[in-house]
């Protein structure tokens, strides 16, 4: 690497491309999430059910996204580690109306955390607790305390109540996202 | 092929090919660079390409790997790089059989296939098809809807097609696309509507009336405003297919004529269609009607006519090889083109000229034979096998039609059995030889010589093992048994094991059936007793004890005829048996015997007009063992011992009335089982607790009754009764039972088909009267040697004798097939051709009565005013004797 790129690099104006994985259970809105983050040309107008996964792309504080888009369906839920290996980033989105499968969030939670490709890494995690709008949400506050979030010491993480149909609350976690790759990646440099 | 062998070329110069010598490890570990953040297309096209290349040249992975390699293609679904996105297509298609959850691109190809870039669009819906199930089929069902009537015809053409290979899994939804289906057929495009057509065709094709409904639509467009509704010729040639089908499926209901169906006129009006391709279908699909009249057929002959003297190779072939089809059912108006066949025997095309030849040979006549042969044998060393077995088989109708040209023909097989050629080939040659030998008695010895010559210098095992038992069987009865056996031990002692298994089982033949040769066989046995395989070594031992004890009956039942049980069964109750782990000895009887099949080769199966490729067909157990596993499972079936014989269906009510009953009667040693399959065709009514009342002749006893609990509309319920045969009273075994249909009517809505109320109401139905027959009780058999069976059966066997006078049969082949079909036994010895222009004939019978009993007849018929009959009966129980002499009469 030239003393130049390093110099861009250091100064956190030289672009980068970061694969990012978007996983939940289903109907949490991650595709409706990853929309919102796309430039206005490429948005869709109707989401329909993922299955499978899609890939998205988008730009966000001169850093490339590539997000994989991940089906939240439970048949589907165990082919996310195929995608684990080589993200930089997780955004992981919860439906915080839906109190009842609040668990099912947990345990999935916790595989994704124990799983070998993830656990070695100090991966950023970002949470949304989405559809804030929803009369029966809970607040972040007490997700994160129903998620023990407090008790993943080895990773950065961040939760922030959103809604991703209005895009309230998605762009300061995703700026905080930016901050924490933009910090591992000169790490790494 | 140019292109083929310039590469052929370059790889000779050291170019070679860059996937030469690529390895599974090397690439899939090469594979991993598609996990890396940021794809780089250059890298990772050359690396898809060796995937894709090593899986087309069968290279095996296993699931795991291809998993893994699955999801790591998955991640290239990041770059926009539009070769790279088409290979990952490709790769999906080919690993989608083989890696698991490939459920998982689903969304990203209906992406792709909805998307803007229409390079991706066709090969998304493609490979999205390759992945998807029919529980999947529903998410994806409107992107399919939408790209059946896509502007783009790509798009749309790859959208039917996928639909096509769907309908497989989920017929039902893909029925539902048929508006988008039918609206495609419209399409100005060539291949959409020729896709259309095909699916459209697909989805109906089970109901008559709108596959009929379809192509009328297209017929009366034609006739009225004259413009063909389909422009594309592949639509028109598809529609021909499906009209020739309809024909035949309406031939079989009823008996008008053919030209009078639309469709057939429609087929006809295509003969002046621009296209050649159309006319030349429309041709094949006439003259491969079934049973059509000569003048139905004449048109189509003199459009192949003019299409064999066509300038293009292809449809030259094509005329000629069709008009070769037809030569043998319509020899008359082939004859026609004689003319023009002359001119394509010097075609530079060879498998043109042989097939104009061979159509020549089947229409010829007698003198212009060695003209033609001659002719062949100047080039049939040029053309390839599959040609010369059509040559063959010509020859075999040639020498059928012309038994006097035997030695002509025969010289001329014997000539190409000695080139070299496949086994398919020299097969139908050996085969060809055999009929001959077979229908003409003059050609038997010549035949048989030449055979002798083929074995000594034979690479293919089959057709040797088969001509060995043939010289077996043929051999004895010659003037000079004894020059064969030269040629039989010749191959013990060249041979491989089978052969000579083979080998030493013939001479076991010959020892059996001429006395003063048995010293030397037995001399020869002993000899084979030494051999390195055990198979022949077995074989000579056991052959050899039994020619030691010099009884006939031994011989007969042990060396001449063989084994008669049904080869599955055999195994079954083999297995069975080990399983029991008794101490009793395994009872051969308790096997059931064989029924000799009725030469299924014969029915020549016609293709579906290839309008539905069928997979391969599979090998299913015969009909009889199919029942035997259904009845077993009926509760008192295990106690009645083994299954005996089913008869042919037979129909108690007419084909369309309130209720069909068919009735298929199951035969056991003591026991008959009545399977009674009716079918409810009224759709208000459900019926309850069916079953047959029967009505049964004195000494029968009826043990059991096992009603249809249920039987709704349009579905056919099965209730059996099982019926006890007169205790030791054989002669009163045969009889004629009143039947009655009884159950419970309940009224339902037609569209539900549940009942309306819970109360239903007895009713009756009267059948027709179930005949038990003395042919229902008993089984054919093959006696191979019919004579010496015969003989032995003279001293042990019961004999009766009668004389009957057949007044209303008018010929001896008449007599012949009524007497085989009333006594449902087996004909011997090929006794049941008569040979033309005789006025008297014996028929050979033999079979096996229920409960394990021989039976062997034999009938001595005479022509005068009516057919004269002396029927002589042997048995081993008198009774059976004396039933089967008064069932006649």
């Amino acid at each position: 690497m030239g003393l130049f790129q390093k110099l861009v690099s250091f100064l956190g104006v030289g672009k980068k491309d970061v694969n990012v994985l978007v996983v939940g259970l289903n109907n949490s809105g991650k595709s409706t999430v990853v929309n919102n983050f796309k430039a206005d040309d490429d948005k869709v107008t109707d989401i329909v059910p993922t299955v499978g996964f899609s890939v998205e792309r988008f730009q966000k504080q001169n850093l490339g996204f590539t997000a994989f888009d991940m089906s939240g369906h439970g048949r589907y839920r165990d082919l996310w580690e195929y995608y684990y290996k080589d993200c930089q980033g997780i955004i992981f989105v919860i439906d915080s109306s839906d109190r009842l499968r609040l668990v099912v969030v947990k345990e999935e939670l916790d595989l994704l955390l124990q799983h070998p490709d993830i656990c070695q890494k100090k991966i950023p995690i970002l949470f949304f607790a989405n559809k804030m709008d929803c009369r029966e949400a809970l607040s972040s506050v007490k997700i994160a305390a129903a998620l023990g979030l407090d008790k993943i010491m080895d990773k950065p993480w961040h939760i922030s109540a959103s809604n991703a149909l209005t895009g309230e609350g998605l762009q300061e976690g995703v700026e905080w996202l930016t901050q924490q790759i933009r910090e591992l990646l000169s790490v790494k440099v | 092929m140019s292109g083929f062998k310039r590469d052929h070329k370059e790889e000779e110069d050291g170019g070679g090919n860059p996937f030469q010598n690529i390895e599974k490890t090397t690439v899939l570990q090469e594979a991993r660079i598609f996990n890396e953040t940021s794809v780089n297309p250059r890298k990772c096209t050359p690396i898809l390409t060796k995937l894709l290349y090593m899986l087309n040249q069968g290279e095996q992975l296993s699931a795991k790997e291809a998993t893994d390699v699955f999801f790591a293609m998955t991640k290239l679904f990041q770059s926009k790089d539009v070769i790279l996105r088409r290979l990952v297509y490709l790769g999906i298609k080919e690993l989608s059989s083989i890696a698991d959850d490939v459920i998982i691109v689903t969304s990203s190809l209906t992406k792709d296939m909805t998307g803007k870039e229409d390079l991706y669009r066709a090969a998304a819906i493609r490979a999205l098809c390759s992945i998807t199930d029919a529980t999947m089929l529903q998410a994806i069902e409107r992107y399919m809807k939408q790209a059946i009537v896509d502007r783009n015809p790509a798009v749309s053409s790859a959208a039917l097609v996928s639909s096509l290979h769907m309908a497989k899994l989920a017929p039902e939804v893909v029925k539902r696309w048929v508006n988008e289906a039918q609206e495609a057929v419209n399409s100005e495009n060539i291949m959409v509507q020729y896709h259309a057509l095909g699916l459209l065709y697909h989805i109906r094709k089970s109901d008559r009336l709108a596959v009929s409904k379809l192509v009328t639509r297209s017929i009366q467009t034609l006739m009225y405003t004259n413009v063909s509704l389909q422009k594309s010729s592949y639509a028109v040639c598809m529609l021909i297919r499906i009209a020739a089908k309809l024909i035949e499926e309406e031939g079989a209901d009823r008996k008008s004529s053919k030209s009078q169906s639309p469709y057939f006129q429609y087929i006809e009006s295509c003969f002046r269609h621009k296209s050649e391709m159309v006319v030349y279908e429309a041709a094949y699909a006439v003259v491969n009607l079934n049973n059509s009249t000569s003048q139905e057929v004449a048109q189509a002959i003199s459009v192949l006519q003019l299409l064999s003297a066509s300038p293009k190779p292809a449809l030259r072939f094509a005329a000629v090889r069709t008009l070769n089809q037809v030569a043998i059912s319509h020899p008359a108006a082939v004859t026609a083109c004689n003319l023009d066949l002359e001119n394509l025997i010097t075609d530079s095309n060879r498998s043109i000229a042989t097939l104009a030849i061979t159509t020549l040979l089947k229409t010829g006549a007698e003198s212009s034979v060695d003209r033609l042969m001659k002719q062949i044998a100047t080039f049939v060393s040029e053309i390839s096998d599959e040609f010369k077995v059509v040559v063959v088989q010509a020859i075999r109708a040639l020498a059928l039609k012309f038994p006097r040209k035997h030695t002509v023909l025969m010289n001329f097989l014997s000539a190409m059995l000695r080139d070299d050629g496949g086994l398919e080939y020299k097969a139908s040659i050996a085969d060809t030889i055999i009929t001959i030998i077979e229908d003409n008695p003059e050609a038997k010895e010549t035949g048989l010589a030449h055979l002798c010559e083929f074995i000594e210098d034979c690479e293919h095992v089959s057709l040797a093992v088969r001509i060995l038992h043939l010289l077996g069987k043929e051999g004895p009865k010659t003037k000079q048994p004894s020059r064969y056996i030269r040629f039989i031990y010749n191959r013990v002692i060249l041979e491989c094991p089978s052969i000579r298994a083979a080998a030493v089982s013939a001479m076991a033949q010959f020892g059996a059936s001429c006395p003063d040769l048995l010293e030397n066989i037995q001399v020869l046995l002993a000899r084979c007793q030494m051999d390195s395989d055990d198979e022949v070594r077995d074989r000579a031992t056991y052959y050899s004890s039994i020619l030691n004890r010099q009884d006939k009956a031994l011989y007969n039942n042990y060396v001449l005829n063989t084994l008669q049980v049904s080869m599955p069964a055999l195994e079954k109750s083999l297995s069975e048996y080990i399983n029991l782990n008794t101490a009793q000895p395994f009872d051969i009887k308790s096997v059931p015997v064989v029924a000799v099949s009725k030469s299924e080769n014969d029915v020549k199966q016609k293709p579906e007009g290839m309008l539905i490729s069928s997979g391969p067909t599979k090998i299913s157990p015969s009909r009889d063992e199919n029942f035997a596993d259904k009845l077993n499972s009926l509760p008192d079936a295990q106690s009645l011992g083994p299954h005996f014989k089913s008869s042919e269906i037979v129909e108690l009510t007419e084909s369309e009335t309130e209720y069909v009953v068919k009735c298929i009667k199951h035969c056991y040693a003591q026991h008959l089982v009545l399977q009674f399959d009716c079918l409810n065709t009224l759709n208000d009514q459900l019926l309850e607790n069916v079953r047959v009342q029967l009505d049964v002749s004195e000494g029968f006893e009826i043990i059991n009754e096992i009603p249809c609990p249920k039987l709704p509309y349009n579905e056919t319920g099965t209730t059996y009764v099982i019926v006890k045969f007169p205790d030791g009273d054989i002669l009163n075994s045969v009889g004629t039972f009143g039947a009655v249909l009884k159950f419970i009517v309940k009224d339902c809505d037609p569209a539900t088909g549940l009942p309306d109320i819970d109360e239903g109401y007895d009713d009756e139905y009267m059948l027709e009267e179930l005949e038990i027959t003395l042919a229902d009780q008993i089984q054919k058999v093959n006696k191979a040697n019919w004579g010496a069976a015969w003989e032995e059966a003279e001293s042990t066997f019961h004999e009766i004798e009668d004389t009957y006078s057949l007044s209303s049969m008018n010929t001896l082949e008449e007599a012949v097939v009524n007497i085989i079909k009333y006594l449902g036994l087996q004909p011997a010895e090929r006794s049941d051709k008569v040979p033309k222009g005789k006025s008297t004939h014996t028929l050979l019978l033999a079979g096996i009565f229920r409960g394990g009993v021989d039976i062997l007849v034999r009938a001595k018929l005479a022509l005068a005013d009516g057919v004269t009959m002396q029927l002589t009966v042997r048995s081993t129980d008198q009774s059976i004797a004396e039933l089967i002499t008064s069932a006649i009469g």
